[in-house]
């Protein structure tokens, strides 16, 4: 086997100079999807008329089908609504100043919605009701309630399933190279066909990622031993 | 001082409470006895709004709420005047104990961080738990989560403290230690309502028993009047059913 | 960007994107199959706690479930034949498919070896202990008892994977694969109509996905027989509308670290 070690080394800054680029995109559909996936949670926890279906069926949507068609039908579609928009409101803006990033951008925050959505709602609902009670019962109002109690137990809960979708989100931005954004498959791509070492640029971009998740993994993994300190059991 | 009148409370077409008037005098034990669907942990949520009556009139201390008008401020304002004691506890699973009984004193009732730990503590060790301070709910065992329970509600100085079954959920050999705490803090002239099936503590720490069945008061009265010569036939029965079973006192 | 939005074109587009529905069910059903002999391949050593493959198995589930498939599929694209050629084995000249079946297949195995992990720590230890009571050897204890019970707690977990198996498809294209995608990027070029091919390319998605679930909950629920409250769970769920139904979505997510459903 012919592989070229010393270039494997060589690879490796050239892929972290678009690591950057990589976590943005996380950071932003988490972000982003986070917010939307407590306004769904929301939404179906407390069964908001007209609201209800739409929300259901976004997240039937999006997890019925692969993000590759939510990336292609927003780089497309997005631009003929903006334009529309634009002309119909005189305005001079066009959809082709808007950066390439931003179609990542929106496209992976309605996805993380749909996903973070469902982390949100377990998360609330694995939540006792006698909790809430006993709060009411000393005298806090709903906000007290949700913030001092009902959210930390929600996070405590939902914690590995929200790591899993950072998890699936930092994975699923290797689809930007689609759209033309240089995240680090797009950089392992053009390393690889520039040099013709296809090989060992796909090696050292699976090592980044398999890093970067590991690296999630403890980071979850150790804050879940600090805040799940309550659950270390004893007895009933 | 307590006085509830004409609580009424409907789940769907089934009415649970259907025309309540209570009155407690400050200081009294106040006992509701009753068998299962009678409404009595109905009406002791309603008292705390964890349930909303349908119609009637909640008066606690300065406290007046119309159950048909009830503003969030209302309620808010009753809440803070009661505390309650759960059957399942209900501790806050992710505080400890000195955590849990700290919450209302902190959060609600604003005291400083400092003179509010010093009183849980205080009242933690007059539940019998001031080694188990840092202990969490997971780590308690029920009768001590229970505890723990009781001296949430008794941080606060409420107007009252109400009982729902505070002994149901618990391992027989558990139930003597909260019924001790909770005879404990009766003689020191707290005001309480305590819904139980516990008819050696009914007749022991309580001032007033109340006997309700199909979501009216049947009977009510002394101890001795309610346990010795009770006057309705439905008080009767229940008593003769229930009394060979529980009729050990602690 | 392309030629007016068509609404007739969706229908059109949708009923040419078909014929390359076979290529895409092709790898869903080889890659699952192979994934589930993959999958139980792998989950034994853990199960067993066999010493020298023990780790193996560990290392290899978290790097396949640690990093993009996109970038397993160019990885054992470009690299299987590297290492194959030390084997002297030449198979530059294999199809296309062939890696990405490959691919999928380590890929789901991965995910479907913490499935069945996870089904058969989920079985009563008490069962066992019957089954050995009852004068049961291991290998009928496993096959007679603990297999039936364990396979019907995965079924949610599985049609998951299932799913995201069929969703990751969709990266073939990339390779040159004309599968669903492939199929839909062809098409774009030759007709300019991108919206209403990618309209058309989710609506089959969709279709399947929700097939799909629907399948696998008839199978939960048939599984399920002898426990009343489990299949009423089961009913639910597929009355809620697969898709949106959590509790199968909260275990995959609990054992997917990522990547599949994306």
């Amino acid at each position: 086997m012919k592989l070229d070690v010393s270039f494997l080394l060589d690879v490796f800054p050239l892929l972290l100079s678009a690591l950057p680029t990589t976590l943005l995109i996380t950071a932003v559909s988490v972000s982003v999807g986070f917010v939307i996936g407590v306004v769904i949670a929301s939404i179906r926890i407390y069964r908001v008329p007209y609201l209800y279906p739409i929300a259901v069926s976004y997240v039937t949507f999006i997890r019925g089908t692969p993000m590759l068609t939510h990336l292609f039908l927003i780089y497309f579609g997005l631009p003929l609504l903006v334009d529309g928009l634009a002309s119909f409101a005189g305005l001079s803006f066009r959809a082709a100043s808007i950066p390439l990033i931003w179609f990542a951008f929106i496209s992976f925050s309605i996805m993380a919605g749909a996903y973070m959505s469902e982390v949100v709602r377990s998360g609330l609902l694995a939540v006792n009701r006698g909790q809430t009670e006993a709060a009411y019962a000393i005298g806090m109002n709903t906000w007290q309630a949700l913030r001092r109690i009902v959210f930390p137990q929600a996070f405590a809960t939902s914690l590995p399933i929200l790591s899993n979708s950072v998890i699936g989100m930092l994975h699923g931005s290797t689809l930007a190279f689609t759209v033309s954004v240089v995240d680090i498959n797009a950089k392992a791509q053009i390393v690889a066909t520039t040099n013709w070492k296809f090989f060992e640029a796909y090696i050292a971009a699976a090592i980044i990622f398999w890093g970067l998740t590991i690296a999630i993994e403890r980071i979850t993994g150790h804050i879940e031993k600090r805040i799940n300190r309550y659950n270390r059991g004893g007895v009933a | 001082m307590i006085k509830l009148t004409g609580i009424t409370k409907s789940f769907g077409r089934n009415q649970v409470l259907k025309g309540i008037d209570l009155h407690v005098n400050k200081g009294e034990v106040v006992v509701i006895l009753g068998p299962s669907g009678s409404g009595k942990t109905t009406l002791l949520r309603c008292i705390n709004y964890l349930e909303r009556p349908s119609d009637g009139q909640i008066v606690i201390g300065d406290s007046i709420v119309d159950c048909k008008r009830a503003g969030k401020q209302d309620i808010l304002q009753l809440r803070r005047k009661s505390a309650m004691v759960f059957q399942q506890y209900n501790l806050f699973k992710h505080k400890t104990a000195l955590e849990n009984v700290m919450e209302g004193l902190v959060i609600v009732q604003k005291r400083p961080k400092e003179e509010a730990r010093e009183r849980s503590v205080q009242v933690l060790e007059k539940v019998g738990l001031g080694s188990k301070l840092d202990a969490y709910p997971s780590e308690l065992s029920g009768g001590q989560q229970q505890r723990v329970g009781i001296a949430r509600a008794l941080a606060l100085e409420p107007e009252v403290i109400l009982f729902d079954e505070p002994t149901s959920a618990l391992d027989p050999e558990l139930v003597g230690e909260v019924l001790e705490v909770i005879r404990k803090i009766a003689k020191e002239g707290i005001t309480m309502i305590v819904v139980t099936h516990e008819m050696g503590f009914a007749r022991d720490v309580s001032n007033h028993v109340v006997f309700m069945d199909g979501g009216v008061i049947v009977e009510e009265g002394t101890p001795q009047e309610i346990f010795s010569s009770p006057k309705e036939e439905r008080t009767k029965q229940f008593l003769k059913r229930i009394t060979p079973e529980w009729s050990y006192t602690i | 960007m392309g030629k007016e939005f068509e609404i007739t074109y969706v229908f059109t587009l949708f009923i040419k994107l078909l014929s390359a529905l076979g290529t895409t069910m092709f790898i869903v059903v080889a890659s699952i199959l192979l994934g589930v002999i993959v999958g139980f391949l792998i989950a034994l050593p853990r199960l067993y706690n066999i010493p020298v493959l023990r780790p193996f198995s560990q290392v290899f589930v978290s790097f396949f479930r640690g990093t993009p498939v996109l970038i397993q599929l160019f990885l054992i694209y470009y690299g299987l034949p590297e290492v194959l050629k030390l084997l002297s084995l030449d198979v530059s000249r294999a199809p296309v498919l062939m890696f990405v079946i490959f691919t999928y297949a380590l890929h789901s195995g991965a995910f479907i070896s913490e499935a069945i992990r996870a089904a058969v720590t989920a079985v009563d230890r008490g069962q066992v202990e019957a089954a050995y009571a009852v004068g049961m050897n291991s290998y009928q204890a496993f096959s007679r008892i603990v297999l039936p019970q364990a396979l019907a707690v995965s079924i949610p977990v599985l049609a998951n994977i299932v799913i995201a198996n069929l969703k990751d498809t969709s990266l073939a294209f990339s390779l040159g694969v004309i599968e669903l995608t492939g199929k839909a990027q062809t098409l774009v070029t030759a007709t300019q109509h991108f919206i209403e091919t990618y309209i058309a390319l989710a609506g089959i998605y969709l279709l399947i996905s929700i097939g799909l679930e629907k399948a696998f909950n008839k199978m939960e629920r048939r599984l399920l027989s002898h426990e009343r409250s489990a299949v009423q769970k089961a009913e639910e769920r597929a009355s809620y509308s697969l898709l949106s139904s959590y509790k199968g979505f909260v275990t995959r997510l609990k054992l997917g670290k990522g990547g599949s459903g994306l």
